[in-house]
């Protein structure tokens, strides 16, 4: 009995060595950590996209994904669970820590000052530091106005003679979160500068980011009992298009190019290209990490440049490519639908024109069928008729409370 | 005669489960080492199916990360921190389970505990920091304490089932604090006021759990306290009127009340004690984080039953059963960041499957099988295990 005792005594020991041995051998290279609110292993969703996001960005950047990315994943939006996180990472060596949920802002904010010598970047957040701590998020509303237009243009082609058009809109919040009611907003405007004011959007609201069941349940209730032809969605699954093309009707989904799940109802959806972003911070955590590894001396002097080099805060839009909507579903859009997205798409590229500038679009056809687009004077008008005043990337982003003209909560 | 006998045998059950006695200390532990040892083979194997390099995952998980990391202090600092509240807290439960009242719902009075020491917090920020932390800590486990007598009381009084009762206020609690946690409002003195979306704010400096700076370690005064705690309650049982009292109770309530006991008030104090423990587990919880948060407990409440069955309610071994649970669960972290195939849930199953075997072993350490028919002869139980092992 002790000969066994004895060698499962050694056989622990012999582990635990090998281990120690086996962490000692990556020091030189540079490592990316990232924490995750859902799983690594997900294949759709909100941490998928971000997984990609990271691993098609090292891939560009020639990093191995296999052994250069450390993850933290299914962790809680919970500030002493997070900040563990971040030890576990930067225990195993990581130069620049991503955190992917808003929750993970107060840990990464004091995780950012205990370690100066890691770059630390959050999403959806608010909070920065001017060293080695920034935020990133994006304009995904300028994607939701042009899944607007196409909308309207599928619900023009569906009744061209109708006095009046409604759409739902399946939505996690509306007015309690800039993030959701911009987005509500931004696709209203999309659809009215087709339909004009003859539209209604009707939002149901979730109260939580996901819920397959209830996100099925209220689709169904805006196709069924509120007359609406066309269901968009901020919201995780890709049930509401399921339950538009089961009903013979159409949708816009979010995050991921949702054809697949509903080939027969989905248009086209508002979806987030992360590596876009990725490539930019990953680039410059490893600028500042080579220029230590050169020239050597305190580690944080160098990573503390990192908001610098990364240009602070990021906040892409269409133009820099880090929203987009997914390529238009030939079998359910209207025909000339690619050429207005591509008309509108040049004015915000081009930054003549933006979603919440005061102006609205007017579209003339001329006789080969190419589109001209106008902007012209308009005033954007809250749902209680008051106006809504200047819109900045302030208010987009943070202080917005409100529906426009034409959207209804039901 | 010979026909009662067969009577006998039919009725007998299939499988029978006997009490085992008698079984050697070095024995079981060799079957607890065997059991183990199984249980990393079979994860073994499934890790080397999905092209894990095995001793790098098993060394990292088994030495809490703490191998091959560049913070190893902050590692164990961030063990002590969970072990903490999973030592409390099984202590606590394991209070009420050796009177044989199942009070499963430590997940609720931790849970209790941490919101009232956070109001208090949030409350009176500017109280000098030692009077704050013992009013958090009291105020927390107080009540937590009476959360717990809610369930006593009804059994006393009605007989109702604690089981269920606990169970069904730990999601009172839980719910509670999610709705804490997501609605905003002048009232909610929880949140974060500057935060567009609802998050919980931080404790002001006078609240937080002071710790002993070693060097570059830093020590949580509640390691310390508790393992006083533990010390305590083993000196409960073993010194004093109320834990005898306590002892007798939960072997027999009809003894204790042959004996002139008042079963009722034991019975209420001791869930009280109970829940009281678990409460300050929950208030040293979110003073040593400095904020509440909706996965306050880390699943304490649930682990800490699990504890204290295998540390069979001894107050030093729950000390010890808890540093081997904390093992695996934050070692199964930092195993896990290397690999992209592997995520938390797939690191918990790993840690099911050790827990369960082990869980297992246990139970047939502690009863024989007994098969209808092939039974019976009182066997030399020492021969017997020889064999076996």
């Amino acid at each position: 009995m002790k000969k066994i005792l004895a060698l499962g005594l050694a056989a622990t020991l012999s582990a635990a060595g090998v281990a120690a041995f086996a962490g000692c051998g990556a020091e030189d290279e540079f490592v990316v950590g990232a924490i995750y609110i859902n799983s690594q292993t997900d294949t759709a969703g909100y941490t998928y996209a971000h997984h990609n996001g990271i691993t098609k960005a090292m891939e560009q950047l020639k990093l191995d994904a296999k052994t250069q990315l450390k993850i933290v994943d299914n962790v809680a939006e919970d500030t002493e669970t997070v900040k563990k996180a971040v030890d576990t990472l930067v225990g195993q060596g990581a130069d620049i820590v991503f955190g992917i949920s808003f929750g993970y802002i107060d840990a990464l904010e004091e995780k950012a000052t205990e370690y100066k010598d890691i770059a630390f970047s959050h999403a959806t957040g608010y909070k920065s530091n001017d060293k080695n701590f920034n935020n990133y998020f994006g304009r995904i509303y300028q994607a939701r106005y042009l899944a607007g237009v196409v909308s309207g243009l599928k619900a023009k082609a569906l009744d061209a003679n109708a006095s009046s058009y409604n759409l739902g809109y399946v939505s996690a919040y509306t007015t309690e979160y800039a993030e959701t009611c911009s987005g509500i907003n931004a696709y209203a405007l999309g659809v009215q500068s087709i339909l004009g004011d003859s539209v209604t959007v009707k939002v149901k609201k979730l109260g939580e980011w996901g819920n397959e069941t209830n996100e099925k349940a209220y689709a169904e209730d805006l196709l069924t009992n509120h007359g609406c032809n066309i269901i968009a969605q901020h919201c995780d699954s890709a049930q509401p298009q399921i339950a538009a093309a089961a009903a013979n009707k159409f949708g816009c989904g979010y995050n991921s190019d949702m054809t697949k799940d509903a080939p027969k109802g989905h248009l086209t959806a508002p979806i987030w290209n992360w590596d876009v972003y990725y490539n930019k911070a990953i680039s410059a955590a490893k600028k500042n990490f080579d220029e230590y590894k050169a020239q050597g001396g305190n580690k944080a002097d160098y990573m503390g440049k990192y908001v610098e080099t990364v240009g602070g805060n990021y906040y892409g839009g269409l133009k820099e490519g880090f929203v987009d909507i997914s390529a238009l579903n030939a079998a359910t859009v209207t025909e000339d639908a690619q050429k207005y997205v591509d008309a509108v798409k040049a004015l915000i590229v081009a930054g003549t024109w933006d979603v919440f500038s005061g102006k609205a679009l007017t579209y003339t056809v001329g006789e080969n069928g190419a589109i001209t687009v106008t902007p012209v004077d308009s005033v954007l008008t809250k749902n209680d008729n008051t106006p809504a005043g200047a819109v900045t990337d302030a208010v987009i982003t943070g202080s917005m409370d409100y529906l426009v003209k034409g959207v209804t909560e039901v | 005669m010979a026909k009662s006998d067969i009577t006998a045998a039919k009725k007998a059950p299939f499988v029978r489960f006997v009490k085992r006695e008698g079984m050697k200390k070095r024995t079981v532990a060799l079957y607890y080492i065997c059991a183990v040892a199984a249980a990393l083979l079979i994860g073994a194997v499934i890790l080397a199916c999905i092209g894990v390099n095995v001793f790098d995952y098993f060394g990292k998980m088994l030495t809490v990360g703490i191998a091959g990391s560049a913070l190893p202090l902050r590692q164990i600092e961030n063990y002590l921190n969970s072990f903490v509240p999973l030592v409390i807290t099984t202590i606590g439960l394991s209070l009420a389970f050796k009177m044989k009242f199942w009070n499963i719902g430590g997940e609720g009075q931790f849970i209790v505990g941490a919101i009232v020491s956070s109001a208090i917090a949030f409350g009176c920020p500017d109280l000098p920091a030692w009077f704050l932390l013992l009013l958090m800590f009291f105020g927390g486990g107080i009540c937590a304490g009476l959360y717990g007598l809610i369930t006593a009381i009804f059994k006393v009084k009605f007989g109702t089932s604690e089981t269920l009762l606990t169970l069904m206020l730990n999601y009172v609690a839980l719910y509670f604090l999610a709705f804490l946690g997501n609605t905003q409002g002048e009232w909610n003195i929880f949140l974060n006021p500057e935060s567009v979306r609802p998050i919980f704010g931080k404790f002001g400096e006078n609240a937080v759990m002071p710790v002993i700076p070693l060097g570059g370690f830093s020590l949580n005064i509640t390691v310390i306290v508790a393992i006083l705690i533990v010390v305590l309650v083993w000196l409960y049982y073993g010194k004093t009127k109320h834990g005898y009292e306590l002892l007798v109770v939960g072997d027999s309530p009809n003894t204790a009340r042959y004996a002139g006991m008042n079963v009722g008030k034991i019975i209420l104090r001791t869930v009280f004690f109970s829940a009281f423990l678990v409460g300050l587990a929950g208030a040293f919880r979110v003073s040593s984080m400095g904020t509440l948060s909706e996965s306050v407990t880390n699943d304490v409440g649930w682990t800490g039953v699990v504890v204290a069955w295998l540390a069979k309610l001894n107050p030093f071994g729950i000390l010890l059963v808890s540093a081997l649970i904390n093992v695996l669960q934050i070692g199964s972290q930092a195993a896990a960041t290397s690999y992209m195939q592997i995520d938390a849930n797939f690191a918990d199953l790993l840690q099911g499957i050790i827990l369960f075997i082990v869980l297992a072993c246990d139970f047939f350490i502690r009863f024989r099988v007994i098969i209808r028919g092939r039974e019976e002869k009182p066997k030399n139980e020492g021969k017997a295990e020889k064999e076996e092992g």
